[in-house]
């Protein structure tokens, strides 16, 4: 499916988190969700360049990520996007990324309702990202698309029609 | 020095593994990384993965693959499993749905994630 299919776009828009597979220099798999927006088409994932997620994305740029539209559970899509990856640490980028970071996630009503019913964790958050910023820089991971293919969420589809035992009745 | 962890127990996000919210795995074959969308059975303390037969990329017996299990939206909902482990092949598990490549997924490694729980310990991240 091409890239720039509006449904692609549509979707990858209304999309929440992004879980990007990733190869270590040695060829290890992983897997991180993360938060993302998308600039210009391209998928840009927020990161620190510490972490496995981006040092993985600098070892082997090839990538694949699992978007789907969490907010909507009658839509059992996964979008696969795969595509290439390049780890950015300009200020300019991060500033970027940041401002569409915090209209996406902070400055919704969902959210602020989400930070207010945790607010005896608020400070606890402010400095979670303050030890990030010892280890190393803020990025974004920037994947440019190569190949959309979208997948049943086959998790629901077995667990809705299959009627498997709950664990405590296993 | 005390530093502030999202980690928690694996006993504290059972529940994940009984709702399986959103669960996939991660490979390498030949063309890269490969994130694959999954049906994850938690029975006996054995993560039973099933992939539909129809996928025609699959890991093999044995690689290394990489088990998400992750749930939320909103900074303080995000919660997750992370195993990596090895694959075997196995029968179709029992009241498991046909149509799919089973596999016991062996776990080395595991951590869970609750940014609910932010709190702060001596020395771990």
């Amino acid at each position: 499916m091409n890239v720039d299919d509006p449904e692609v776009l549509n979707f990858v828009r209304r999309s929440m988190v992004g879980r990007i597979a990733t190869l270590s220099r040695s060829g290890r798999p992983s897997i991180t969700p993360l938060y993302f927006v998308t600039v210009k088409g391209h998928i840009w994932l927020g990161t620190a360049n510490w972490t496995l997620a981006a040092r993985e994305a600098i070892a082997d740029p090839r990538v694949s990520v699992l978007l789907q539209i969490e907010q909507n559970p009658n839509d059992h899509r996964i979008l696969r996007i795969v595509g290439s990856a390049t780890v950015r640490t300009d200020a300019k980028t991060i500033r970027s990324s940041n401002l569409w970071m915090a209209l996406k996630y902070i400055l919704t009503p969902g959210s602020l309702r989400n930070r207010l019913s945790n607010r005896r964790l608020l400070p606890a958050e402010r400095l979670y990202p303050r030890q990030s910023e010892e280890k190393g820089l803020a990025c974004i991971i920037d994947v440019t698309p190569e190949q959309a293919e979208f997948l049943e969420d086959i998790q629901l589809g077995q667990t809705r029609s299959s009627g498997l035992p709950k664990e405590g009745e296993r | 020095m005390k530093q502030i962890t999202r980690n928690i127990a694996l006993d504290s996000a059972h529940d994940l593994l009984e709702r399986v919210p959103r669960a996939c795995i991660a490979f390498a074959d030949d063309h890269g990384p490969q994130a694959q969308p999954i049906t994850l059975i938690w029975r006996d303390d054995r993560y039973l993965v099933g992939i539909p037969q129809r996928v025609e990329r699959q890991p093999d017996s044995g690689k290394e693959v990489v088990l998400l299990v992750d749930e939320g939206i909103y900074f303080f909902d995000l919660r997750a499993i992370y195993i990596r482990g090895q694959v075997q092949p196995i029968e179709t598990p029992t009241d498991a749905p046909s149509g799919y490549t089973w596999f016991e997924l062996l776990p080395l490694k595991i951590v869970a994630w609750d940014y609910g729980t932010l709190h702060e310990v001596e020395g771990e991240r």
